[in-house]
């Protein structure tokens, strides 16, 4: 594959899957009020035109047929109004169409992973057709009762009329041949068209049944396609339209002298007629149609011109680059500011200009920190498919209500909190609502369950929160479910509401009995809590018996910067969040207690906290080991408070997290309480600790 | 932070054919070691490692390579050898080996050498050294044996 076409596919990927993201979204506000409107039947069969086009392009046949007969089944209901079907034919249509997105979504993916497609997909199309007939059957013996059963009629009678299109109607014409085998002349002629239509050329085709006749494919085999023009200007302009299509073997231009010029109205008749060409009952539909489809055209151009001119986008890859590059020019900027060669001389103009240059470094910094931010509402809207679709399977009555969705954050985050919110919003359904409504009603509540997602910001961390009305947890079963299984690591009497709580997140527990298909398969928070810590953050849940659960995810804003305090223990310097400070104070000997084990404790603000000494924990010779030496510095991260013991604090200073190099990965270097590095001003690195993982290290040794 | 080129070439065989290819020579503990200068980025000497902890203690630390942080494997203890303090001669050579970047610790770099793939013979099993799987005897007696980087960066 050349790089043309690696961009075109790349071209292709993002721009079918934002349709399908948007189309997704268009449906779950339609099924909400429960009908299609205008707009949305317009929306729909545009998306799938244009993924059809774009698919046939690449070849993708199956993902051309299926977006090419959910097309014709919209272009029915668009010329028929939506209002034409009953209910039932409404929620079979909507089952449909998710059906759709989502096989249409599979596909894509194949092409992403540059798997084979799936060439079967007869049944699948087989299932629009049927439910196309359904309709189309239902209204079309409305229409014979009304109109005397001359259905039929016209559409025969547009189709006789179109059929001989020869050079005698227009003075000019394009005799185009496209290259042997090369598959599907009609969908590339088609395509030819529809370049064409951008132009706004005034311009008539033959075979115009192209778009839903197969068999024209082979009559253009035969015969050529044929483009007619009514002036020499148009036809110039036709010429480099079709001269830049794919797999064309040959044009000619033809120039017709004997035909007078016709008249306006009958070519257009036929182009529009070429449109329109199924099986519609009223006879004045050509006219009807035509004022129809060209706004719907004008309307397609134009969203998709704003769009494109207020958003680019950029391979991450670039973006990250950016970033690191941009850090690199911030220590630089220090180093060079703070260099020891200029100490002592007065160098006022130096100064200055240093100055201007910290400013400017600290503005391209934000900027380009904030070209990786974008807003949730992309991984939001995703629930809203999750809760319809598990709304019908497991018969339950939810609605989703989302808070913040505008909140940004980092995009790696974005990416992140995908699959665990997913896992969470299925619990909160499965696990949470309760199944029977006169549960809900009996206890007082509202029948329609709530499950409320919601973002924030809080300084430096964004907490996305799923609460559910539902019947909260059992902690009691929780108990015991985690006895049955063996997970318990000290008598179930001294398990605290919070740590029963925590035991859901242990590897291989799910309070569910029965799988079904959305849980209780066992793996569920424990996953949802590896991959929340993956990107830095901490999961948290709350529930009360009987009035909801909340599982509420604390991550730090951004991954690439943060603010943190430089700290030295012996030679080695290590940067500690300042988010995760609390306080920082000298001590003496003597406020040290010992609890029974031996642990060394302090009391601060009436509790008392336990002590880490850094320098034990990682060996760090030549290090302060009295208490009255060194400082501690109180710091808390998820629900860890401890104090830690260190030589002295260096400063504050705003850091580049680097992530430690893969190599690293398998000495487990994250569980030993390190979560990356950074460069320091004078080119060192300094180790960024992870004040929850010290933690933890050090519990293991004690 | 000075940076040492080594540009000894030797070529052993006279003309280099298709199947000779460039091998730069080290030592560690006073063994002649060579490795595909495909792998070989750069031989850095007397740097600021920061040193990590909870590793094994053959992982010295990691340096900030032009704003990369590049592990340091010092080979002597990697292959089990006693610790040496470093002088002016040890060096860093930084390897690329499939898109992973590290850096190794040896006493002292020699030369680049071309050498013919098919005078490389295995190593008797009796005499097998760790990270090493194959070696070459050179005419003047001395003996080269072949760091298997892949084998470096796997655990």
């Amino acid at each position: 594959m050349d790089a043309s076409m690696e961009s075109l596919l790349e071209t292709y990927l993002f721009e079918t899957n934002s349709l399908l993201d948007g189309l997704d979204e268009l449906l779950i506000n339609a099924e909400k009020i429960g009908d299609f409107s205008e707009d949305d039947v317009n929306e729909i069969f545009r998306s799938m035109h244009t993924i059809k086009g774009s698919s046939a392009m690449l070849e993708f046949n199956c993902l051309m047929e299926i977006a090419h007969h959910i097309e014709d089944l919209f272009f029915y209901i668009r010329e028929n109004g939506i209002d034409s079907l009953d209910q039932t034919h409404k929620s079979e249509l909507f089952n449909l169409m998710f059906k759709s997105t989502d096989k249409l979504r599979s596909e894509i993916e194949k092409v992403e992973n540059n798997e084979p497609l799936e060439t079967n997909i007869d049944s699948f199309v087989g299932e629009i057709n049927g439910l196309l007939k359904k309709i189309s059957g239902e209204s079309e013996d409305a229409a014979d009762t009304k109109s005397g059963g001359n259905a039929e009629a016209p559409s025969d009678g547009a189709k006789a009329a179109a059929i001989p299109v020869s050079a005698g109607d227009v003075p000019y014409f394009i005799h185009v041949y496209f290259e042997d085998g090369c598959g599907m002349e009609n969908l590339r002629a088609f395509m030819i068209v529809n370049a064409l239509q951008e132009r706004e050329l005034n311009f008539t085709y033959y075979p115009n049944d192209i778009d839903t006749n197969p068999d024209s494919a082979e009559k253009i085999i035969e015969d050529g396609f044929y483009i007619g023009f009514h002036t020499e200007e148009e036809l110039e302009k036709g010429a480099t339209v079709v001269g830049n299509a794919q797999n064309i073997r040959s044009y000619e231009m033809v120039e017709n002298q004997e035909t007078p010029a016709p008249e306006e109205n009958e070519p257009e008749e036929k182009a529009v007629s070429a449109e329109n060409n199924t099986a519609s009952p009223a006879a004045s539909a050509p006219a009807k149609s035509k004022s129809d489809t060209a706004p719907a055209k004008k309307k397609d151009t134009a969203p998709h011109g704003a769009v494109k001119q207020d958003l680019i986008s950029v391979n991450l890859s670039k973006l990250d680059a950016l970033m690191a590059l941009v850090g690199e020019i911030v220590i630089t900027e220090s180093m060079v500011t703070s260099s020891p060669d200029l100490q002592g001389l007065n160098l006022d103009n130096f100064n200055k200009s240093a100055r201007q240059l910290r400013k400017l470094t600290d503005d391209l910094q934000d900027i380009s920190m904030s070209l990786r931010m974008v807003s949730v509402s992309g991984v939001f809207q995703k629930m809203n498919r999750i809760v319809r679709d598990m709304k019908q399977n497991l018969n339950r009555d939810v609605r989703l209500t989302i808070i913040g969705e505008n909140t940004e954050v980092d995009k790696t985050i974005v990416d992140g909190i995908g699959d665990p919110l997913m896992h969470i919003v299925r619990n909160a359904i499965d696990h949470g609502i309760e199944e029977n409504v006169e549960d809900r009603i009996a206890a007082g509540k509202d029948p329609q369950g709530e499950v409320i997602l919601s973002a924030t910001h809080t300084g430096s961390e964004v907490i996305i929160s799923v609460s559910d009305d539902g019947r909260g947890m059992d902690t009691d079963a929780i108990l015991a479910k985690a006895a049955r299984n063996g997970i318990l690591t000290k008598p179930e009497s001294d398990y605290s509401q919070k740590e029963i709580l925590m035991l859901l997140m242990t590897p291989g527990f799910s309070t569910n009995t029965e799988v079904t298909e959305y849980s209780g398969r066992g793996v569920g928070l424990d996953v949802v809590k590896k991959n929340v810590e993956a990107i830095g953050g901490v999961v948290t849940i709350t529930s009360e018996l009987g009035k909801g659960s909340c599982t509420t995810l604390k991550i730090p804003l951004t991954l690439a910067i943060a603010d943190g305090m430089e700290i030295s223990v012996g030679k080695s310097i290590f940067t500690v969040p300042i988010s995760n400070i609390r306080q920082s104070f000298k001590a003496t000997e003597e406020d040290i207690v010992l609890d029974p084990a031996g642990h060394e404790m302090i009391r601060c603000m009436d509790a008392f906290y336990p002590i880490v000494r850094a320098h034990e924990l990682y060996n760090i010779p030549d290090a302060c080991t009295k208490i009255d030496d060194g400082i501690l510095m109180w710091v808390e991260a998820s629900d860890k408070s401890y104090c830690l013991f260190v030589d002295k604090l260096i400063g504050e200073h705003q850091v580049v997290v680097k992530p430690l190099p893969p190599y690293l990965q398998q000495f487990h270097i994250k569980d030993s309480g390190i979560s990356g590095c950074t460069i320091l001003g004078d080119g060192n690195i300094s180790i960024i600790l992870d004040i929850a993982h010290v933690y933890e290290a050090a519990r293991g040794i004690f | 932070m000075a940076e040492t080129t080594v540009d000894l070439i030797e070529t052993e065989e006279g003309q280099s054919s298709k199947s000779t290819q460039r091998f730069l020579t080290f030592v560690s503990d006073n063994i002649t070691f060579g490795v595909s200068t495909d792998y070989v980025i750069e031989i850095l000497s007397s740097y600021m490692i920061c040193t990590l902890p909870m590793v094994p203690d053959y992982i010295k630390g990691i340096i900030n390579l032009r704003g990369q942080t590049i592990p340091i494997i010092d080979i002597r203890l990697r292959m089990g050898k006693m610790p040496q303090d470093y002088t002016d001669a040890t060096c860093i050579i930084i390897l690329e080996i499939k898109d992973i970047s590290v850096g190794i610790v040896v006493d002292s770099v020699t030369q680049v050498l071309d050498i013919d793939l098919d005078r490389i013979s295995p190593i008797p099993t009796q005499n097998q050294q760790e990270l090493t799987s194959s070696m070459i005897s050179r005419e003047d007696g001395s003996v080269i044996l072949f760091l298997d980087c892949e084998e470096l960066i796997s655990q």
